[in-house]
């Protein structure tokens, strides 16, 4: 097996509890580390599983501190500092970027805060960099409504990348995408993961098979039997079960039957 | 023949030359029907409506008229989208909002009946027009305009937060910057409601002229070819502005041409 060390806590959820009229979320605890493997950038790549309308939307927005939970904290950092909206990225599934900015004004207005203090031409040279790295030095120049909809979720991760969050949630990153894109899609987020060893990605998503292959770490929400609002029924380690960092893990027959029971669960 | 067919069946999309064709036929057909049914009537047929145009746009008074109206119709215009523009943005300071939605509902408040208070406040017969046309317009602007921020995403605002834009700034990005091409359309749209309430102001305050002072006279006389002729150069007018602002819009706003394309 390939040798890892689980060092520091990078987001910590406790006692995380949501309900508006009726529970939505109830006690969600889980703890993200930070994955060390010697001689590269181990980012780490952590799948949220679950069915449609059990909460991950809510969920992806209480991590991301766009609202606070009823109950709970989720701390994010070396320091562990309670969250603030700005400090995790988020790629909407529908790939929000300003329509009215070609991609590259979108690029250069998430460098637009006072915590990046490069210059203009740094800057520049930064978003050429990812753009050549990304595949979208073409379409700079383009309006998002030109781009097609992968064009649009790599410019959107890397507006993300851009504005300095290590930290960065994606709602349903393989949704409405063909076999060939999801493929795509997930080298993309393993290049994103792997540019720093803090870069964490969190994958919130119904989709078991891609989500479990391209993660490191799983957790699965779902509803326990007689209790009312979704939590985290199970964590799955997939660095010890050896199913991470294996690009044709798809095909393995243990992890099949493991997406088989995934399935089942949710 | 295929053309015929799509023509007359639901839901065929027609462009280019053959919506040009289709219009410039169904409209030479129509005054042409007009021409000959109408022969007899009392409602001038096109051709005497043509002359009439021809001799207002060449009389010696037109010209005066006509820059007197569209003076009044822009300042009124520049007037009431800035007001607008004021009221709507500050509608999202929770402090401002009753007063965005009262202007809202002025909508139902009818001009006739405030003519009087409006001579007491103003202190000439063009300020009066002014303020006229300027409280006729005002409400419909701040509905559209207040339309359009109620539709915003509320995504937008979230990527605001993820790229650490404080309140101010994402007003900006996603209010004011990024609704900007939309306050465009909604001026043109509101365009044709100015430029159909000129007429009316105009004929409270005669002594300044204006389109609408000549189609009140031209009235008065039942000389309804010049009325006619007037309609036809205000309705001509109106289109042409229309087609102006349209085209600004998509030349000062790039993308929009891209979303009307998609």
């Amino acid at each position: 097996m390939t040798s890892y060390s689980k060092n520091e806590v990078l987001i910590a959820v406790k006692d995380v509890n949501l309900s508006y009229d009726k529970q939505i979320l109830r006690d969600i605890n889980f703890t993200i580390h930070n994955i060390v493997r010697p001689g590269m950038n181990q980012g780490q790549v952590i799948s949220l599983i679950g069915r449609s309308g059990i909460g991950k939307t809510q969920l992806f927005k209480i991590l991301a501190g766009l609202i606070p939970p009823n109950t709970g904290t989720v701390l994010v950092g070396l320091e562990q500092q309670p969250v603030k909206a700005g400090q995790v990225g988020i790629v909407a599934q529908n790939y929000i970027l300003f329509n009215h900015r070609t991609v590259y004004d979108n690029l250069r207005l998430a460098m637009k805060h006072d915590s990046i203090t490069l210059g203009d031409k740094e800057k520049d040279a930064l978003i050429n960099d990812y753009a050549a790295k990304f595949d979208l030095t073409e379409h700079l120049k383009k309006y998002p409504m030109q781009l097609s909809g992968g064009q649009r979720q790599r410019a959107s991760i890397i507006q993300q990348v851009l504005t300095g969050n290590k930290f960065i949630l994606l709602d349903e990153p393989f949704s409405g995408l063909d076999a060939l894109m999801i493929d795509r899609v997930m080298e993309l987020l393993l290049q994103v993961s792997t540019l720093d060893e803090l870069n964490t990605l969190v994958i919130v998503s119904h989709d078991v098979e891609n989500s479990l292959a391209i993660s490191d770490t799983a957790f699965i929400l779902a509803r326990q039997k007689d209790q009312e609002g979704a939590t985290i029924t199970e964590t799955l380690d997939l660095i010890e079960m050896g199913f991470a960092w294996n690009p044709a893990i798809r095909e393995n027959e243990k992890f099949q039957h493991l997406v088989a029971q995934i399935k089942h669960k949710i | 023949m295929e053309l015929l067919k799509n023509i007359f069946s639901p839901l065929t999309q027609i462009k280019g030359r053959t919506s040009i064709i289709l219009i410039v036929v169904e409209a030479f057909l129509a005054l042409l029907l007009w021409e000959i049914v109408g022969q007899n009537g009392l409602i001038p047929v096109p051709s005497k409506i043509l002359t009439s145009v021809v001799s207002i746009v060449t009389s010696a008074y037109f010209v005066d008229n006509l820059f007197s109206s569209l003076a009044l119709t822009f300042t009124g215009m520049g007037i009431s989208i800035v007001l607008a523009l004021l009221v709507s943005y500050l509608s999202l300071i929770p402090v401002f909002a009753p007063v965005a939605k009262f202007i809202v509902k002025c909508r139902y408040l009818t001009l006739t009946g405030l003519i009087f208070l409006f001579t007491l406040l103003t202190q000439d017969g063009h300020q009066l027009k002014l303020s006229l046309l300027i409280f006729g317009i005002v409400p419909f602007f701040v509905t559209s305009l207040l339309a359009i921020i109620e539709a915003i995403n509320v995504q937008e605002y979230e990527l605001c937060k993820t790229l650490r834009m404080n309140n101010w700034q994402t007003l900006w990005e996603v209010v004011i910057i990024g609704r900007l091409d939309q306050v465009f359309e909604v001026m043109r749209q509101n365009f044709a409601i100015a430029w159909m309430m000129i007429t009316m102001v105009e004929g409270l305050s005669m002594s300044e002229g204006g389109l609408g002072t000549m189609l009140i006279k031209s009235n008065k006389y039942i000389d309804l070819s010049t009325v006619f002729g007037i309609l036809v150069i205000i309705f001509a007018l109106g289109i042409f502005f229309d087609f102006l602002l349209r085209n600004l819009r998509h030349w000062l706003f790039p993308y929009t041409k891209i979303q009307v394309k998609k």
